[in-house]
């Protein structure tokens, strides 16, 4: 009797067994539709929590400030802002200021040009940029050989000549020409002119 | 207590710029370095130090001296260029007034070098003692320059000066001027009737 009760409750086990694999074995159906909506719904979940943060970030709320505090972060908001502003400032001069030497930053802008069509190159050399070939080259225009550059000088009279192709000392044809030749290249003249009332 | 206090002031202020004093010099002497030899380097540096002490400007001795190794002079030319400027500039400095500015002093060396006499800057000093020479000295330079004759050329601007002509007029006129002499007139008749048109009083006197 025992042994016969041993038997049915194995066959008991074996039939759970079998369901269990049978449904294992079951292949998984996906709704497609159903699956859709369940992401959207996820999806929608994680925005709301977005707004919900952005809600909280935007909501009115009354901090305390001590008027020193207050004093100090208005000073760092100003040098910053000061900053910004020097920092985007446009340059007035159009020729880069390491290019002319001492160059005051209320120096008038004075234009330079020298007609050379077969020079390949033209520097303007005077007592405003140490008599350096190499500090103020003139920029060629696209056509008509016409050289040409602006500098800041400051009032007073000075001297200046051209070098063409790194070699050639020419005065200005366009400015008076320096009286006295020190060193056998004859100068130009420039009076650049100040403001009334400056000496 | 409130001079002590000055004093304490001008002494701070003394010796916070006391440290940017030898980076100029530096800076002037490193320029000479690069392009004189040593030599030349050495007088030429003599000679700015002199004109320091006696209140002359020293930036046109040193941009004499780089014109000359820009344009391959040798050092005896260099110095010899740079003493003559130094000269002109002490005359002119003497001539115009221990209070005239740097551009005064050298705008008054371009005439004297011109051939304008010490005399005449003298005068155009008493014509205008307070307000700046640069440009009536520039011009007549430059008017000079273009062959009008000195002593015409001096009569001219010293009367538009005295008259209290501006700077900008000033240049206007030397540019009516070298027009004309452009366009073939004598330069001395080109000052004569720009002078009778800007200043009937300034023109100078026909002799029959």
């Amino acid at each position: 009797m025992r042994q016969h009760d041993e038997s049915d409750a194995a066959a008991e086990v074996d039939d759970v067994l079998k369901s269990a694999a049978e449904e294992l074995r079951r292949p998984l159906r996906i709704d497609a539709a159903l699956f859709d909506a369940r992401v959207m719904d996820e999806v929608h979940r994680g925005a709301g929590g977005f707004r919900e943060r952005m809600a909280r970030l935007t909501r009115p709320r009354t901090f305390r400030v001590s008027p020193l505090t207050a004093l100090a972060a208005t000073l760092v908001f100003a040098v910053a802002i000061g900053a910004g502003v020097l920092a985007l400032r446009p340059s007035r001069a159009r020729v880069p200021l390491s290019d002319v030497a001492r160059a005051g930053a209320g120096s008038p802008l004075v234009q330079f040009g020298f007609v050379a069509p077969n020079a390949s190159s033209v520097a303007l050399v005077g007592d405003f940029n140490d008599w350096d070939p190499k500090a103020t080259p003139l920029r060629a225009a696209s056509t008509g050989g016409v050289w040409s550059v602006e500098v800041p000088i400051q009032p007073g009279r000075h001297l200046y000549a051209f070098v063409v192709d790194g070699t050639v000392w020419r005065p200005d044809p366009a400015a008076p020409q320096a009286t006295g030749e020190d060193y056998g290249e004859p100068n130009s003249a420039l009076t650049v002119v100040a403001e009334q009332g400056s000496r | 207590m409130r001079h002590l206090s000055r004093a304490l002031f001008a002494l701070g202020l003394a010796l916070g710029f006391a440290p940017l004093a030898p980076l100029a010099l530096a800076a002037q002497d490193a320029r000479l370095d690069s392009r004189l030899d040593a030599h030349t380097r050495g007088a030429v540096v003599a000679l700015i130090d002199s004109a320091r002490a006696d209140g002359i400007p020293s930036e046109p001795l040193v941009q004499k001296a780089l014109e000359g190794a820009s344009k391959r002079a040798d050092g005896a030319r260099i110095l010899i260029a740079v003493r003559m400027l130094d000269r002109e500039l002490g005359d002119a400095r003497a001539a115009l007034g221990a209070a005239s500015s740097d551009a005064e002093i050298i705008a008054g060396a371009s005439a004297l070098h011109a051939g304008i006499a010490p005399a005449a800057l003298v005068r155009m000093r008493a014509s205008r003692a307070h307000g700046s020479l640069t440009v009536a000295l520039a011009v007549l330079s430059d008017l000079i320059a273009r062959g009008v004759p000195g002593d015409t050329a001096t009569t001219v601007i010293s009367a538009l000066t005295v008259a209290g002509a501006q700077d900008a007029e000033l240049v206007k006129f030397q540019q009516g001027v070298e027009r004309d002499i452009a366009q073939g007139a004598t330069p001395s008749a080109a000052l004569g009737v720009r002078a009778q048109g800007a200043f009937p009083a300034a023109a100078p006197r026909r002799t029959p």
